[in-house]
């Protein structure tokens, strides 16, 4: 009996202890003061796996972000920050514009000498030298990105570097706006960390790749504070040298940035609009509701839609190891059925231009893109969508009908056509979208059904060259970034990418065409503008004509929503301060943290 | 037999869950009569349209008009523009930008928009003003300047040197009959995220949901049956047998195994009658225990021992002599697990583990997408109410019935 009360007792007392554990973690939270914290959302989902410049799998959305549009540098730093709104590079590490050798096969760049690391020491030429290396060695995201292109960097002095660029046979350099997009996109690490990394691993490799390296020495203005499976936040690093004046001239405003983490997008939007997220990158439907019925004081950085700069196009992409696939008569077919309107209007709630007003091509809705090929060359190629009559007159003039009755189309061969068209689970606007690919086959007599698997079996299977699981799948090109639109044609269809195991990195369904190859190597090394427009506009001819993909509307790449609960003064359109809507953290779009204010009262 | 089903009828329980059923079941089959048409048609574009009648812009402007002078016309056209709370708004934009308001009456609106227009300068920014204000400021303005004074409105149309041609003038007067209108449309309960018609896809929904409740009870209450008859009849090793599998089906919850299965069928394969046959297979342990519980007090009775002394078959002896005495009891069960089913598909579909969603709309997918759209969020309460209030009458009304029936046969509830 007595063993029981005890038993009981002790019971109840680790219940109450529990309970307490987790009211403790629960504080530990919230413990940030909100007035001194801009919290963001739509970035970090799940647990931080490491702080690791050089790394992979970092799973780290805030710390370890690189991309050639706006390297997220709120902890470590990219030698140039990109800014999308004007195409500039405004030096970061670096000290004035990059200087190019007359025939652009090298480039010299010179570090800022205020610049340290957040254990004191100087940024010198050799931690960019050492940091090129390492990504060589690794093969990480930088080294593969840019080996191609680079072909090796040299110290000058403490602060000055070249790089040298790969050439072709003529002697021409590949491209030299691959290396405009490394200025702007690669982390810089330091030299004697990366020494210590590679001893404590022994060289290896995949453990130098996976490290959790919370003792990387960084140079932005902030750095790890806390970091569960609740919330992930940074602090501000007093001593940061980007106050000097030859920078910024002031720290960042906030002292801590933080991000919980949020099971969906659904979760997210309802922290968002009780004012516990102030800066989000998330998709909000019918977010004018917002402000207009609701009186939230939200904004997005345009007043009007599409509120953010569309920058890039989330594609359908036709999976040509299908061979049914393979004719292109019933790749345009299904993708001039698709009623674009409707999804522009339903499946992102108007948050896009139309291809009415934007007529499709590889480039993307930017003045400066649509400038670069000639609209009336290919106009009669282009499709605004909802052609039923004309996708069913396609198919019935190339033999697909219906032999067994079943109300879907056959090939011509008489082979059954039943295709899946797939993205994300969860991912609320391409589900809609696609859900409106397969009405659109509904019509025209094709069978397509939906799929959505969750994000993680998704992006194993349409990164593997071989797959045959999804024969239509979503996927989003780059945005902006200095070698664009020619990255974004390579993505589309270069053969470069046919055949490469774990592709994430474009041309996801396997197209090859060898005239492209050919458009691809010349426009790199074409100057004449005239020249230039004819590559350009032949290439979307054939984009247009074998259609291996189809976009279905536009997106910023980069835009944020902001709740001005506690913080004010996030950059809007045409508000002077010439910061690009990235979130307030990629690329230019950092200067707006020194722009915050507290809202009053 | 006629008695009974008196008897039943007898029962006002039963009787209200049979009327609520059948008016259910009547409205799936009478209003498609009337409004045909595929129910997944998207028939605008744009999402949650209110529920309301939407009259053609386009025909009414050509429709006759009759006048009418209202005394409270204007006054209502100019609420919609600019209500109480935006008059002191402005007010209060003005006092920011130091200037003088003393002595404006805020509900004189000519006083208050010339001020208001004299001063107002959109790219202005008032200290401690957030930019979600400053925003809505502007947005306040263009609503202003497009406030029609005039009179009347011309419409206008291109004509052959693309000159813009009067077609119509509109005077603030004018009314058209909504009948005399060529196309005029009622949304009862508006559209979804997809702009289709709610009430249309409600109703086939409906359908589907019964057809998936109907084919999982059968299946659920036939395999549950055969089994609880068989083991309770036959018992020994066949009786050890089939337990132990109920009992291993019953303590793993039943929810979880219809979630792991449904996600390892994947979703193409996920038709609705294959929803309805997960259902079914996966919730038929709770009868198959009550039916041999039943037929175990059942087996020693002196008719099932003179059939046995007879050499009647088993097939024969379980049919004739144990069945109809628990017939009563598998209808009561049978209509439960109708009703089951269908909060289960409603529950897996919630769960985006539904059956795909291209081809027919079920009642959980009508949910599903009305919640990754945030219609709960945003006060569309059309797209995911009516949904919700349906299934809910529906196992209402079936469970009304279960208890009447018990009433009527369960011998220690008889009054």
């Amino acid at each position: 009996m007595k063993i029981r009360k005890l038993l009981s007792l002790l019971l109840a007392l680790t219940m109450l202890l529990s309970v307490a554990g987790v009211a403790s973690a629960e504080t530990a939270v919230t413990d940030l003061p909100r007035n001194e914290t801009l919290y963001f959302g739509g970035q970090q989902w799940g647990t931080v796996n490491s702080w690791n410049p050089v790394g992979t799998n970092q799973n780290n959305a805030m710390g370890t972000t690189t991309n050639p549009s706006g390297s997220r540098t709120i902890m470590f730093e990219t030698l140039y920050m990109y800014n999308l709104l004007d195409g500039s590079m405004v030096p970061l590490l670096a000290d004035g514009d990059p200087v190019w050798a007359e025939d652009q096969t090298s480039v010299t760049v010179t570090l800022n000498d205020a610049a340290i690391w957040s254990d004191g020491t100087d940024v010198t030429s050799a931690d960019v030298v050492r940091t090129w290396e390492i990504s060589l060695q690794l093969n990480n995201t930088a080294g593969a990105n840019y080996s191609p292109f680079i072909e090796s960097i040299e110290a000058v002095d403490d602060l000055t570097f070249t790089i040298n660029l790969t050439t072709n046979e003529a002697g021409q350099p590949v491209n030299p706006l691959k290396v405009e997009d490394f200025l702007v996109a690669t982390f810089v690490a330091q030299a004697a960390w990366l020494d210590t990394l590679e001893e404590r691993n022994n060289g290896d490799t995949v453990a130098m790749l996976n490290d959790e390296a919370l003792d990387a020495p960084y140079t932005g203005p902030y750095g790890p504070y806390l970091s569960n499976d609740q919330l992930v936040a940074f602090v501000r690093n007093d001593n940061y040298w980007g106050q000097d004046e030859s920078m910024w001239g002031s720290l960042p405003v906030p002292k801590y940035i933080a991000h919980t983490i949020y099971a969906d997008n659904a979760q997210t939007e309802v922290a968002f609009r009780q004012g516990e997220i102030d800066v989000g990158q998330i998709f909000v439907p019918n977010v004018q509701d917002l402000w207009e019925e609701e009186g939230l004081p939200v904004s997005g950085y345009m007043l009007e839609e599409p509120y953010g700069i569309c920058l890039t196009m989330p594609t359908a992409w036709y999976n040509l190891n299908n061979p049914i696939l393979q004719d292109a008569t019933l790749r345009k077919a299904i993708a001039i059925a698709v009623d674009y309107d409707a999804i522009i209007e339903n499946a992102i709630t108007n948050q896009s231009p139309t291809f009415e007003e934007v007529p499709r091509s590889c480039m993307n809705p930017t003045e400066v893109e649509q400038a670069l090929y000639d609209h009336e060359a290919v106009a009669d190629l282009q499709w605004t969508g909802n052609d039923i009559e004309g996708a069913i007159a396609m198919l019935e003039e190339a033999g697909y009908v219906d032999v067994d009755g079943d109300g879907y189309r056959e090939t011509p061969d008489g082979e059954k056509i039943t295709l899946t068209a797939v993205c994300p689970n969860g991912w609320t606007d391409w589900q809609a979208a696609i859900e409106l690919v397969a009405a659109a086959g509904q019509n025209i007599g094709i069978e397509i059904t939906t799929l959505y698997p969750e994000s993680s079996t998704y992006s194993t299977v349409y990164s593997n060259p071989n797959q045959t699981e999804y024969d239509i799948f979503m996927q989003s090109p780059d945005g902006a970034g200095p070698s664009q639109p020619w990255g974004r044609i390579r993505q589309f269809m270069s053969s470069d990418f046919v055949g490469l195991e774990n592709n994430f990195s474009g041309n996801y369904g396997q197209y090859s065409n060898e005239r492209i190859d050919e458009i691809l190597a010349l426009i790199p090394i074409t100057t004449d503008e005239e020249e230039l427009t004819a590559l350009y506009t032949e290439a979307v001819e054939i984009y247009l004509t074998e259609v291996p993909s189809f976009s279905l509307m536009y997106r910023p790449q980069f835009f944020h929503f902001v709740n001005e609960s506690v913080w004010t003064n996030f950059p809007y359109q045409d508000d002077g301060t010439n910061i690009p809507p990235t979130d307030c953290t990629d690329g230019y779009g950092i200067a707006a943290l020194y722009n915050l204010q507290l809202v009053e009262g | 037999m006629k008695n009974t089903i008196r008897q039943v009828f007898h029962s006002p329980k039963f009787l209200v869950g049979f009327i609520i059923f059948v008016a259910i079941l009547l409205l799936t089959i009478i209003y498609p009569i009337f409004n045909p048409g595929n129910p997944l048609q998207q028939i605008g574009l744009g999402t949650f349209a209110p529920p309301g009648t939407y009259v053609s812009l386009y025909d009414a402007v050509t429709t006759g008009t009759s006048t009418f002078r209202l005394d409270d016309a204007e006054a209502n056209r100019l609420a919609q523009v600019l209500t109480d709370d935006d008059r002191i708004s402005m007010v209060n934009w003005l006092t920011a930008m130091d200037v003088d308001v003393s002595g404006l009456d805020i509900s004189d609106t000519e006083a208050l928009l010339e001020v208001w227009f004299a001063n107002y300068d959109s790219t202005a920014r008032p200290e401690g003003m957030t930019n979600a204000q400053r925003n809505y400021y502007v947005r306040l303005n263009n609503n202003l300047l497009s406030m029609s004074t005039a009179e009347s409105l011309t419409v206008t149309q291109p004509d052959d040197e693309g000159e813009p041609e009067e077609v119509a003038e509109i005077s603030d007067t004018d009314y058209v009959n909504v009948n005399d209108v060529a196309n005029v449309i009622t949304l009862p309960l508006g559209t979804d995220n997809f702009g289709r018609d709610v009430l249309k896809e409600l109703v086939s929904a409906i359908g589907t949901s019964l057809l998936i409740g109907l084919v999982a009870g059968c299946i659920a209450t036939f395999i549950g049956l055969l089994l609880g008859l068989l083991s309770g009849y036959v018992g020994g090793v066949l009786d050890d047998i089939v337990m132990f599998i109920t009992n291993i089906f019953t303590v793993i919850p039943s929810f979880v195994l219809l979630i792991l299965i449904n996600y390892s069928i994947g979703q193409e394969n996920r038709g609705a009658m294959v929803v309805a046959l997960v259902i079914g297979l996966t919730s038929w342990t709770w009868t198959t225990r009550s039916v041999r519980s039943q037929v175990i007090s059942l087996r020693n009775r002196d008719h099932v021992n003179l059939s046995k002394l007879s050499g009647h078959s088993l097939v024969r002896i379980v049919l004739t002599d144990i069945l109809p005495y628990i017939a009563s009891y598998v209808v009561m069960a049978f209509i439960l697990q109708i009703s089951s089913a269908i909060l289960s598909e409603a529950q897996l579909s919630l769960l985006g583990l539904g059956p795909k969603t291209t081809e027919v709309p079920t009642l959980g997918l009508m949910m599903n997408w009305a919640m990754l759209y945030s219609a709960h969020l945003g006060g569309k309460w059309w797209a995911y109410f009516p949904v919700i209030g349906v299934i809910a009458l529906i196992s209402f009304s079936l469970n009304l019935m279960n208890t009447g029936l018990d009433q009527v046969f369960n011998p220690t509830l008889r009054d």
